[in-house]
């Protein structure tokens, strides 16, 4: 079946299977910064943004994005034009092995543009299906924080 | 899911309903598709979505608040309405099952649909008094209690009904977990109304035991009529202990839940304290 996702601002008509993945589609058409691990929607490698809210997408019909905008973390920054968020990771050491990132910083994302000056608490809950078995999370959640901080006063896109 | 062949995009609750009808156990209706994805059904190839039947909305109307069966679990949570019903357990829940990310993709219409024996949805609806709209050769509404027990396959959800009779009363759960994702060794929830410090209305309700939702009149019956004091809870607990069906499994035994049983009409009582205060 032929279905319309708009990724990463990008309208793209993509060929499917009636019961694919949308993790796998996703990979396939090229978009390999979307991590698989769990497969079970535990850990929340896998996190995309559907229509601007963060969903599973190894347990998401690829046939229900269609209509849909999808965005991954290329899609809310990349190396030459990073995010506030992706910077507040790196500057305060809130990757290790990285594999968990891409999932924790589109849910931090989400969180940001619905809530510009969460608190600890919010950040916890926005982020409480992001598994990190190198960071210990303390880190991410300053990371958070302080990119929302960068985001109010305007230093960073 | 076996090998998906179709994925069918009813335009209406008709048409949905009739294409399930004429496939039989082949065909499966997508809420959120968590379920569908996770434990796949060799049986069924073709899926039957409702996003275009207007099963998305939230509504107040004089009798009841309405949720359609395709709202998911982070719009319940929001949602204002929700919030103040019952004294916001539902939207507490909602707002805390599995993780954000699922949270936004689980329907309602989904977790009534799947009720696994430790679901936390449905036996809490059951304890607010919810309804259901069902769409089989008729539409019709019945209590979800009711439905959970006669489910004819291929009916389909067309939402719940929360009754306005119950919004002022207070609204209780405690889903016993090992961590907040993990899922309830023991599930209670109840509705309880209170009057000048004494109970004037009790629904009780237990699950995960580890079976699915029981109503426990006999429970509820211990506490109407009587003061909002410990000795009330820790009666109806002695009585909650000896009538709930409890057993073993993996994650618990059955004495561990039955002391849970006690402890859960004892965080009743201490939860009700506060609120005859
Ligand atoms: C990691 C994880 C943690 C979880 N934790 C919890 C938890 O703590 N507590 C809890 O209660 N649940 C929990 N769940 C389970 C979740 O509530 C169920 O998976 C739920 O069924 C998913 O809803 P869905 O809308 O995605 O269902 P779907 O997968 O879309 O559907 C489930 C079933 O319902 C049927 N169905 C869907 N919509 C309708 C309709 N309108 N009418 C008739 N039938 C319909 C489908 O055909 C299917 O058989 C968890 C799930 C995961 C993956």
């Amino acid at each position: 079946m032929r279905v319309s996702i708009t990724i990463n601002a990008v309208q793209c008509l993509l060929e499917i299977e009636p019961g694919d993945i949308l993790l796998d589609v996703l990979r396939r058409e090229g978009y390999v910064e979307v991590k698989g691990d769990c497969h079970t929607g535990d850990c929340g490698a896998c996190t995309v943004l559907l229509d601007g809210k963060p969903v599973a997408s190894c347990l998401m019909l690829a046939a229900k994005a269609d209509g849909h905008a999808v965005t991954t973390v290329r899609g809310i920054g990349d190396q030459r034009h990073p995010h506030a968020l992706q910077k507040a990771f790196v500057h305060n050491g809130a990757i290790q092995c990285g594999y968990c990132i891409p999932g924790a910083i589109t849910s931090a994302k989400a969180l940001l543009d619905e809530n510009p000056e969460p608190t600890r608490e919010d950040i916890r809950l926005a982020m409480d299906g992001n598994y990190c078995r190198c960071t210990g999370y303390e880190q991410q959640i300053e990371a958070v924080l302080e990119a929302a901080r960068e985001l109010r006063e305007g230093g960073f896109r | 899911m076996g090998v998906i062949t179709e994925y069918y995009r009813a335009t209406s609750c008709d048409d949905a309903h009739a294409k399930a009808k004429s496939l039989g156990s082949a065909a499966a209706y997508v809420g959120g598709g968590v379920e569908l994805v996770l434990r796949r059904n060799p049986e069924v190839a073709t899926l039957i979505d409702l996003s275009r039947c207007g099963l998305g909305r939230i509504v107040k109307t004089a009798e009841a608040l309405s949720l359609g069966a395709q709202v998911t679990l982070a719009a319940i949570s929001r949602n204002g309405d929700v919030k103040a019903y019952a004294g916001g357990s539902l939207a507490y829940l909602a707002g805390h099952i599995a993780h954000n990310n699922l949270r936004n993709m689980i329907t309602i219409g989904g977790a009534i649909g799947r009720n696994q024996p430790w679901n936390d949805i449905v036996p809490h609806l059951i304890a607010l008094g919810a309804y259901v709209e069902i769409q089989d050769d008729q539409e019709r509404v019945m209590p979800l209690s009711d439905f959970i027990r006669q489910r004819e396959p291929g009916t389909l959800i067309l939402g719940v009904r929360l009754p306005l009779v119950n919004a002022d009363l207070h609204g209780f759960l405690w889903r016993f977990t090992r961590t907040q994702q993990d899922i309830s060794l023991l599930h209670c929830s109840a509705l309880i109304g209170v009057q000048e410090s004494v109970v004037s209305a009790a629904t009780i309700v237990y699950a995960g035991r580890p079976g699915g939702t029981v109503l426990y009149p006999k429970v509820a019956a211990e506490l109407i009529g009587r003061p909002v004091k410990a000795e009330t809870f820790l009666h109806a607990g002695d009585v909650a202990a000896q009538a709930v069906e409890v057993g073993d499994d993996l994650r618990a035994s059955g004495s561990y839940r039955r002391e849970l049983v006690r402890a859960a009409m004892v965080r009743l009582g201490e939860e009700m304290a506060g609120v005859a205060q």
